[in-house]
């Protein structure tokens, strides 16, 4: 007499009724073994739900809320860059581009200015760039690289707020105060990468 | 799981779509053991759960406003937890060496003192065999379900149910004769 296999003896546990299990059934209820064998199958599945329940060893909820606000933030200044960040590349570089030799009769240093400002805008992008992919929202962190993160984050909204003022200001001190917040901008975004991403490749992910 | 943390979960909902951190304190409380079990049952090492309890958490306080109330919230709590814990598996490759040491040195019926306790040899199962028992046998999950969070196929979720009974069975010493 062939006995029924583990996959059948499952089968047979399933609800519904699949082809060929109805004879499956028929054969555990009249064959002891098979039958003993399911009931072991029972009763193990019974102590598999029965097996306690494992606990974390401490509270992650302090960590968890950390790197929901900092996502919130990141979503925030995310969205300067998708907008505001043209809007304000752009009233910057008119502010710079109406004093340029050719325009204006404008000084080397302003030429200068302009090509550095450039450079840090294009810095800013490439550098928002890597942390986008490195995608901070679908990692876990500790907790002290989620406060410092977070807090970056707070400093890198504040330069934002104020690079959307810019236009505002005087003639006179537009061009260096835009190129104070783009290189602050700069400068916290570096923070940021070194907080991310080198720290994950050092731990490996 | 405690009935009553569950009644206060689903009683905050509300709150917690609102962003109240006292609310997404009570969620959190409510499903966070069963949560690191389900993580710890399928993942080999507590950091690995740990970080799959806090990845969950993020998601559901993310995602909540999705939440449409259709099934159950912790069978939605469920699914993302699991298919975290099946992502960290995935990305994390670890090696399948039980599976060779059984073939190197099988139990004998016969020996007693190397039956092995439930938890031992739950543990000692593949990642794969063990998601897919603890997935099936304890969380509920059809195979189809399973299939689709693994990836795999439908026999395939099937045999490596069966193919972890048979192991079970062996270790824990309830083969009868023939």
């Amino acid at each position: 007499m062939t006995h029924l296999t583990m996959e059948q003896l499952l089968a047979v546990r399933e609800p519904g009724l699949e082809p060929g299990v109805a004879g499956w059934r028929d054969h555990a209820s009249a064959c002891d073994l098979c039958r003993a064998e399911l009931d072991r199958l029972d009763q193990r599945v019974a102590r598999l739900r029965a097996l306690p329940a494992l606990q974390p060893s401490r509270n992650r909820f302090a960590e968890i809320r950390t790197a929901t606000s900092a996502s919130r933030r990141r979503k925030r200044w995310v969205a300067f860059s998708a907008g505001g960040f043209a809007v304000a590349a752009s009233l910057t570089l008119a502010v710079v581009l109406t004093r340029t030799p050719e325009l204006s009769g404008g000084s080397a240093q302003q030429v200068a200015e302009q090509q550095e400002l450039d450079s840090i805008i294009a810095r800013s992008r490439s550098l928002e760039g890597a942390i986008q992919d490195y995608n901070p929202d679908q990692r876990v962190t500790d907790g002290r690289t989620a406060v410092v993160a977070a807090s970056l984050e707070d400093r890198l909204a504040r330069v934002d707020d104020q690079l959307q003022m810019v236009n505002m200001m005087d003639q006179s001190v537009r061009r260096e105060a835009a190129l104070r917040l783009w290189r602050e901008r700069v400068g916290l975004l570096n923070a940021l990468v070194d907080v991310h991403v080198t720290r994950a490749r050092a731990v490996g992910f | 799981m405690d009935l009553f943390r569950l009644a206060d979960a689903d009683a905050v909902l509300p709150r917690v779509k609102a962003g109240d951190p006292v609310a997404q304190e009570a969620l959190y409380r409510a499903f966070e053991v069963p949560v690191y079990n389900l993580a710890r049952r399928i993942c080999r090492t507590t950091e690995d759960a740990e970080d799959v309890l806090q990845e969950t958490f993020f998601e559901v306080y993310r995602s909540i406003g999705r939440f449409r109330g259709d099934g159950s919230l912790w069978g939605w709590v469920r699914t993302i937890a699991s298919s975290k814990a099946l992502m960290r598996l995935r990305r994390n490759k670890y090696r399948e060496t039980d599976e060779l040491q059984d073939d190197i040195t099988p139990l004998r019926r016969e020996d007693t003192a190397l039956r092995m306790d439930l938890e031992t040899a739950l543990e000692r199962l593949s990642h794969t065999s063990r998601a897919v028992v603890w997935l099936h046998d304890v969380e509920g999950y059809t195979h189809e379900e399973i299939a689709g969070m693994m990836d795999k196929t439908v026999s395939f979720s099937k045999s490596q149910l069966a193919r972890a009974h048979t192991r079970l069975r062996r270790w824990l010493g309830e083969e009868v004769p023939a």
